[in-house]
C-alpha cells in the first residue's frame, strides 16, 4: 500500500497539486515540529524551512523532531535532518537564517505556493505578513500560548491581515514600584532578578529593559535616593568574597534601605509600612537550616530557609563571579553574571531575595519553580496545543489552496470554554490597515543614477499625477515632504534606500487622497537614455475610504508569545453565528470586548512564554 | 508602515498645516539626511504675562515603538543613555529644567503623559507641549519630581520667582 493511498483518497484532485507545490515554513520550535512532520506527511513537494534559533535543552519535551544529541545544533537544519526520514520523496531545504535578512526577499517569498507562519514573536510575524502581502502569496499564521491556539489564514484582499488590528503591548511596571512601593510577588521578583542581581554580579546598571524610567512617580526626591541607593550597593560589591559580604548586602537591602523609605511618611498613608529584617535575629534562627532547603522548589519557604538560600547562592555567586575576575586579563571587560532561569545559582539568589523583600512588604511568598516561572516570564508551552494547532494550520491550508476562501476560518483552541475549537468566518480586510490597505508594487531603480527627485518629479508627480501633499518614508522616516526638498538631489545610496526595502508614499491630499503607496525597492542597472526609476507597471491606485474607522484593538493577548490568542467566545453565541453568517460583523465586535483571563508578556527566549493563569500580571518593565 | 510611523507621518503633517505661536516641533535628521519620526526636537514658549515670558524651553520628545498606545517622553535635551550612565556613577546629573515638575533626569512629569493616568492616543504633539506650557506657570505641587525647585517654590516663592527669571534670560525667544 502506497504512503500516500490515504491523501489521495481524502484530497481528491488536491492531491497532485500539494505534491507539485513547493511551500515555505518559518519557525521549526513547538508549533514548527508538529507542523513541518504534518506537512510531510501529507505530501507536499517541496518544503523550505527558516528559523534563526539553536536547540536547547528545554525545547526537547515537546520539539519532538529534536534530541539531546542536538542541543546549540541549527533548528532548521535538524528538523529537516529528522522530517526528511519521514518521506523520502519529498524536497526539503533548511535555512538557519533569520527571515528579516534581505536574501528573502520579494521574489524569493513569490517562488512559493503557500507560507506557513510558525513564529514566537510580533516582529517577524509583522515582516512576514508584510513580505505575504506584497508579494501576494497566502499566508497561514498561527500561534499557541499555553492551552491557547489560533490559526488564521491571510489572503491579500479578501481577508483581513495580521496587521489589521493591533496587538496588546506587554505592561511595563514604573520604577518606583519596583523599588519603593511593591504590592505584588513579581514587583518583589522583578526587583530581585532586574536590579538586585545586576547590581551586585551584573553590569551595575539598572538600565535594563524591565525598568521603566518615566519617573511617573508620585514622591519627590525619590529617584535621587534610589540612584544613591545603587551607589551604596555598588561600594559594597567591593567587599564581595569577605566573611561581611552577606551581612552588609542583607543589611543595606533588607533593613537600611526599608528604613528608609518607612521614614518617609507620606509614601505609607495609603499603603502597609514595610519591616526591616534584622540579620542576627534571623540569622539565629536559621543556623539548623540546611542550604539543601534549596532543591525543594515546590513550597514557599520560612524566613529562615529564605535567608539560608540567600547567603548561600550569595556566596556560591561571589566564587563563580571572583573566579572569572582572576582568569581574565586587567584590560579586558570585567566579567559579569547574567540571571538565566536556568542557572540555579542564579534562580535561588533571586528567589530567596525576592521572598525576604516579599515578607518586609506583607506580601505573599512564592515557590522557588512559582518564580522560575514568573522570573523567566514563562508560561508552559504544552506539545498538545502544538500539535492541535499545527493540524489544523494544514486543514486551513487546504481549503485555501482549493481556493475555497469561504470556506476557511479563524479557528481558536480554547481550554475554558464550552467546545476546544472554536472558530470563525474570516473578516475582509480592514481598509485603513496601514499594512494591506496600500497599494503595493515594486520599483525599480538605477542604483548608480537614481535620486528621490526622480521618483518625486517623474514618477509620483508626473506618472502618476500626485499633487503637492505628499511624502515619501522608509522605515526610519521621512525623506522628502512639502517642507523637506533637500534631499530631493540626492541619490537613493545616499539616504540609505537600500535594494528589497520599502518606501511609503502618503498622499495628504485634503480633498481625495490616495491610499498609501508601498514600493519595495528593486535595482537593476538601466540604459543610460532611459529613465533612472520607473514602475514595471501601470498602477491605478484607490482613494482612501471617507470617514472609515480606524484600526481597533482586540483585547487579545500580545504578539509576543508563541502566538496571539486573539479572542474566545462561548458556545452558544458561536451557534448564532455560525447559523446566521450576517451575524458575523456583531459577533466580531462582542469578541473584541472579551478580556483574556491572562496577560501575556514578551520574551526573548522562544522556549517559553508567558501568560499565567494567576492574577498576577506579566512581567515586564520596559524604559 | 507601522501604525507608529503613519501616525508620526500624520503629526508631522498637521504640525506643518497649522501649529500655535512661538513653538517649533521637528523631527531630528539622521546622518543621511532623513527625518527620525520618532525622536523630535521641540520648544515652548513661556506664556505672555507669566514669569515665563520671553523664554524658550527646548525639549526632546522620543516616541517608542508602541506609540501611541504608549505615551511618549518629553526630556530636556543633551540627554542621552550614555551621559546619564556616567553621570549617575560621577553622582551628578545633567542639569534638568529649573522646575517643581520636571525630574533630575530632564523628564517632565505630567500627567497626559503618563500611561497610568492620563495618556490617550488621540492626544497630539500639539496638546502635549501646550499642556507643558501651561505647566511651567503653573506647577502641580502634589507631584513634584525634583527637590530644588519643588523646596523653593514651597518656602521662599520670591527667590523661586528670581530664578524663574534668570532661567528665562539664559533660554530666550528669538
Amino acid at each position: 500500500m502506497g504512503r500516500d493511498r490515504f491523501a489521495k483518497q481524502s484530497l481528491g484532485y488536491l492531491y497532485p497539486r500539494i505534491k507539485q507545490s513547493r511551500i515555505l515554513m518559518i519557525g521549526a520550535g513547538g508549533i514548527g515540529c508538529e507542523l513541518l512532520k504534518n506537512l510531510v506527511l501529507t505530501g507536499f513537494g517541496e518544503i523550505h524551512i527558516v528559523d534563526l534559533d539553536t536547540i536547547d535543552l528545554s525545547n526537547l519535551n515537546r520539539q519532538f523532531l529534536f534530541r539531546q544529541e542536538h542541543i546549540k545544533k541549527s533548528k532548521a537544519l535538524v528538523a529537516k535532518e529528522s522530517a526528511a526520514k519521514f518521506n523520502p520523496h519529498i524536497k526539503l531545504e533548511a535555512h538557519h537564517a533569520n527571515i528579516k535578512d534581505p536574501q528573502f526577499n520579494i521574489q524569493w517569498f513569490q517562488s512559493f505556493a503557500l507560507v506557513f507562519n510558525a513564529l514566537d514573536n510580533l516582529d517577524a510575524r509583522r515582516h512576514v505578513n508584510k513580505m505575504c502581502l506584497a508579494a501576494d502569496v497566502p499566508l497561514i499564521e498561527s500561534g499557541t500560548t499555553g492551552f491557547n491556539g489560533q490559526v488564521q489564514p491571510i489572503i491579500k484582499g479578501k481577508t483581513e491581515c495580521y496587521d489589521c488590528s493591533t496587538k496588546d503591548v506587554p505592561k511595563s511596571f514604573p520604577v518606583c514600584t519596583i523599588r519603593s512601593t511593591p504590592s505584588q510577588p513579581i514587583h518583589c521578583i522583578v526587583w530581585a532578578k532586574s536590579y538586585l542581581f545586576t547590581e551586585m554580579f551584573g553590569t551595575s546598571d539598572e538600565e535594563t529593559p524591565e525598568f521603566d524610567h518615566s519617573e511617573d512617580n508620585e514622591n519627590a526626591k525619590e529617584i535621587e535616593n534610589l540612584r544613591q541607593e545603587s551607589q551604596a550597593l555598588n561600594n559594597i560589591r567591593q567587599s564581595m568574597g569577605s566573611d561581611e559580604f552577606a551581612r552588609k548586602v542583607f543589611d543595606k537591602v533588607f533593613k537600611d534601605d526599608i528604613n528608609r523609605l518607612r521614614s518617609m511618611e507620606d509614601m505609607w498613608k495609603t499603603r502597609k509600612q514595610p519591616n526591616a529584617l534584622d540579620f542576627d535575629g534571623i540569622s539565629k534562627g536559621a543556623s539548623g537550616t540546611k542550604p539543601s532547603i534549596a532543591q525543594q522548589d515546590q513550597k514557599a519557604w520560612t524566613v529562615a530557609e529564605n535567608f539560608t538560600v540567600f547567603s548561600d547562592s550569595l556566596r556560591r555567586l561571589s566564587t563563580r563571579l571572583q573566579t572569572s575576575q582572576s582568569q581574565t586579563g586587567i584590560d579586558t571587560v570585567a566579567p559579569v553574571l547574567v540571571f538565566d532561569k536556568d542557572d540555579e545559582d542564579t534562580l535561588d539568589f533571586v528567589a530567596a531575595s525576592a521572598n525576604l523583600r516579599s515578607i518586609i512588604f506583607g506580601i505573599e511568598s512564592k515557590s522557588k519553580f512559582d518564580i522560575k516561572q514568573m522570573a523567566g516570564n514563562i508560561i508552559p508551552a504544552i506539545a498538545t496545543t502544538n500539535a492541535m494547532t499545527a493540524s489544523l494550520c494544514v486543514m486551513q491550508a487546504f481549503k485555501v489552496m482549493r481556493g475555497d476562501i469561504d470556506k476557511a476560518r479563524m479557528v481558536f483552541l480554547e481550554r475554558s470554554a464550552a467546545r476546544v475549537i472554536n472558530s470563525d468566518t474570516l473578516k475582509p480586510p480592514n481598509p485603513n490597515c496601514n499594512v494591506c490597505g496600500v497599494m503595493s508594487s515594486t520599483l525599480i531603480v538605477d542604483p548608480d543614477r537614481a535620486t528621490l527627485n526622480d521618483l518625486v518629479e517623474d514618477v509620483l508627480k508626473s506618472q502618476l499625477g500626485y499633487g503637492d501633499e505628499f511624502s515619501v518614508n522608509n522605515e526610519i522616516g521621512t525623506l522628502y515632504d512639502p517642507d523637506l526638498d533637500d534631499n530631493l538631489s540626492k541619490k537613493f545610496i545616499d539616504l540609505g534606500v537600500k535594494a528589497d526595502s520599502f518606501l511609503t508614499v502618503i498622499d495628504d491630499d485634503e480633498e481625495n487622497p490616495r491610499v498609501n503607496l508601498s514600493l519595495a525597492i528593486l535595482e537593476k542597472t538601466l540604459p543610460e537614455d532611459t529613465k533612472a526609476v520607473h514602475l514595471p507597471k501601470k498602477l491605478d491606485i484607490a482613494r482612501k475610504p471617507k470617514d472609515a474607522p480606524a484600526p481597533i484593538t482586540n483585547g487579545g493577548t500580545n504578539g509576543d508569545t508563541n502566538g496571539h490568542v486573539a479572542a474566545s467566545f462561548v458556545g452558544t453565541k458561536r451557534k448564532r453565528s455560525l447559523e446566521d453568517p450576517e451575524n458575523g460583523q456583531q459577533q466580531d465586535n462582542k469578541r473584541g470586548k472579551i478580556q483574556m483571563p491572562s496577560k501575556a508578556v514578551g520574551v526573548q527566549d522562544d522556549d517559553l512564554v508567558i501568560a499565567d493563569d494567576s492574577n498576577d500580571g506579566a512581567i515586564v518593565i520596559d524604559d | 508602515m507601522s501604525l507608529c510611523q503613519n501616525r508620526l507621518q500624520e503629526e508631522r503633517k498637521q504640525w506643518r498645516r497649522d501649529h500655535p505661536f512661538g513653538f517649533f516641533a521637528k523631527p531630528v535628521r539622521t546622518t543621511q539626511g532623513v527625518l527620525d519620526l520618532k525622536k523630535w526636537e521641540c520648544g515652548v514658549p513661556g506664556k505672555d504675562k507669566t514669569l515665563w515670558e520671553g523664554g524658550l524651553f527646548k525639549l526632546d520628545v522620543l516616541f517608542p515603538d508602541e506609540y501611541p498606545t504608549k505615551p511618549p517622553k518629553c526630556r530636556r535635551p543633551d540627554w542621552s543613555p550614555e551621559v546619564k550612565r556616567s553621570d549617575k556613577h560621577a553622582g551628578k546629573f545633567v542639569p534638568p529644567l529649573f522646575h517643581p515638575n520636571v525630574y533630575p533626569s530632564g523628564t517632565v512629569c505630567l500627567s497626559i503623559l503618563n500611561e497610568e493616568e492620563g495618556w490617550k492616543p488621540a492626544i497630539t504633539i500639539k496638546q502635549i507641549l501646550l499642556g507643558i506650557q501651561d505647566l511651567l506657570n503653573d506647577p502641580n505641587p502634589d507631584s513634584p519630581a525634583q527637590a530644588d525647585a519643588y523646596n523653593l517654590f514651597k518656602r521662599d516663592r520670591q527667590a523661586y520667582e528670581k530664578k524663574v527669571k534668570a532661567i528665562v534670560k539664559d533660554n530666550p525667544a528669538p
